[in-house]
């Protein structure tokens, strides 16, 4: 009986090394994510076949909500301060230096160009409850366009910080609405962009669900 | 498992579970490999999956000049406007259109498309056309596809008639503004679709 004691020994398993990758992977996975930026608005996007993925580079992104006001969003720190500096300076907001930061790292925002400060000045929980009006968009005027404004001269920021070499791509733009979004909101969107010539955009979808994807099998018809 | 095998010794003799409690100072790290690994499934999915999808859409650059503009087969034309309450109001031609409502379903809208693929493809014939990537040499149903999304129409239709002209391979679609006529044309089916010369060329590079 003594002799069979040791032999059987312990089954257990060291576990450290294998605590240590999964800790090690843990932190890989926890430092390469991107935090999710808080949305403004919540939009619920409509679902396609589509699966292409969004690409990599910095998105310009323009929300539309189910009531059809207009959000900004764009990535980038460095493009977001200079894109608030050649702001400041044109439409004389008279924005601080502490304001312009607080913009740079805001995520998507939707007030009238007048409003801006206001909304800046708020704090978080504040600023959450901020009434939001949109971007404003007149077609008929191009210099009258805010979105137009924002979106021209974020290109161009990202322009500068590409051949300064702060980032590697131009902006990718990505409009994302809602899918009870009326059309005409959508419309006077994808006039804007035509307008200052941004003629090819993406737009945001979610994946089809299965059932439905089922029945949206490619025919063979006309290949 | 620490926990089993102290349930197991435990059942056993009770004169040898206390000497292995007295030898074991290890800590367990089961638990908490079981966590790393859960948070690490977690964030790598939420990582990938985070990803949205995208659909390219290009639209045609506003001062096109007239010159410039290939003029197209009328016979060729499949207009469809998006209405309210998820319904297609679709024509063919320009010329004695006539107005047919249908729904965004495999059965509606596609049928609609696969239907004047098919004539057209009896009345012209397959073309030649050059694979977009492959640049491989193909046959393919020619028809030009025109989505007219009315000011009832939601974001969800629009995005539905483009996933239908993936579907349907239709090369040539455009999404233009819906006229006047249109609208009317829409409230009243019976009266026709007239346009005159300049409407129609109005309607169709608008």
């Amino acid at each position: 009986m003594p002799k069979h004691k040791p032999k059987r020994g312990n089954p257990t398993i060291d576990m450290t090394a294998m605590c240590d990758v999964a800790f090690l992977l843990l932190t890989f996975f926890m430092l390469t994510a991107k935090a999710k930026p808080q949305e403004t608005v919540i939009v619920d996007t409509p679902s396609s076949i589509s699966e292409t993925k969004l690409p990599d580079a910095g998105t310009l992104t323009i929300l539309i909500a189910k009531d059809g006001k207009i959000f900004l969003d764009m990535a980038g720190q460095h493009t977001r301060k200079s894109l608030i500096d050649d702001v400041n300076s044109r439409f004389q907001m008279g924005l601080t230096e502490e304001e312009k930061i607080d913009f740079s790292n805001a995520g998507s925002f939707g007030v009238p160009r007048n409003r801006l400060k206001q909304w800046l000045d708020a704090d978080n929980p504040e600023r959450a409850k901020f009434p939001t009006d949109g971007i404003p968009v007149d077609t008929a005027d191009i210099n009258k366009n805010e979105l137009a404004d924002w979106i021209h001269n974020a290109r161009l920021a990202q322009f500068r910080m590409k051949q300064d070499g702060k980032v590697k791509d131009e902006y990718v733009m990505v409009v994302k609405a809602d899918k009870d979004t009326p059309y005409p909101a959508v419309q006077k969107v994808i006039n804007t962009l035509v307008d200052i010539n941004v003629n090819k955009f993406n737009l945001i979808t979610s994946m089809e669900s299965g059932p439905e994807k089922k029945g949206k099998e490619v025919p063979k018809t006309g290949e | 498992m620490a926990e089993m095998q102290t349930a197991e010794s435990g059942g056993g003799k009770k004169g040898k579970k206390v000497r292995s409690k007295k030898m074991s100072t290890r800590v367990d790290l089961t638990p908490m490999v079981d966590l790393g690994f859960l948070l690490i499934t977690f964030f790598m999915l939420t990582t990938t999956l985070a990803k949205p999808q995208i659909m390219a859409l290009v639209m045609p650059d506003k001062d096109i000049k007239e010159d410039q503009a290939e003029p197209v087969k009328e016979s060729k034309v499949l207009t469809l406007l998006l209405g309210a309450n998820d319904k297609v109001y679709w024509y063919e031609g320009i010329t004695d259109a006539k107005l047919d409502s249908t729904d965004y379903s495999a059965e509606g809208m596609r049928k609609v498309i696969l239907d004047k693929m098919e004539k057209v493809k009896a009345q012209w014939d397959l073309q030649d056309y050059e694979d977009f990537k492959t640049k491989e040499p193909r046959k393919g149903s020619f028809i030009n596809v025109i989505i007219k999304p009315t000011k009832e129409a939601r974001y969800k239709n629009l995005v539905d008639a483009l996933d239908e002209m993936s579907i349907t391979k239709v090369r040539y679609y455009v999404i233009l503004d819906i006229s006047k006529l249109e609208e009317d044309f829409i409230k009243n089916p019976a009266a026709g679709l007239k346009f005159n010369a300049e409407a129609q060329l109005e309607a169709a590079t608008k």
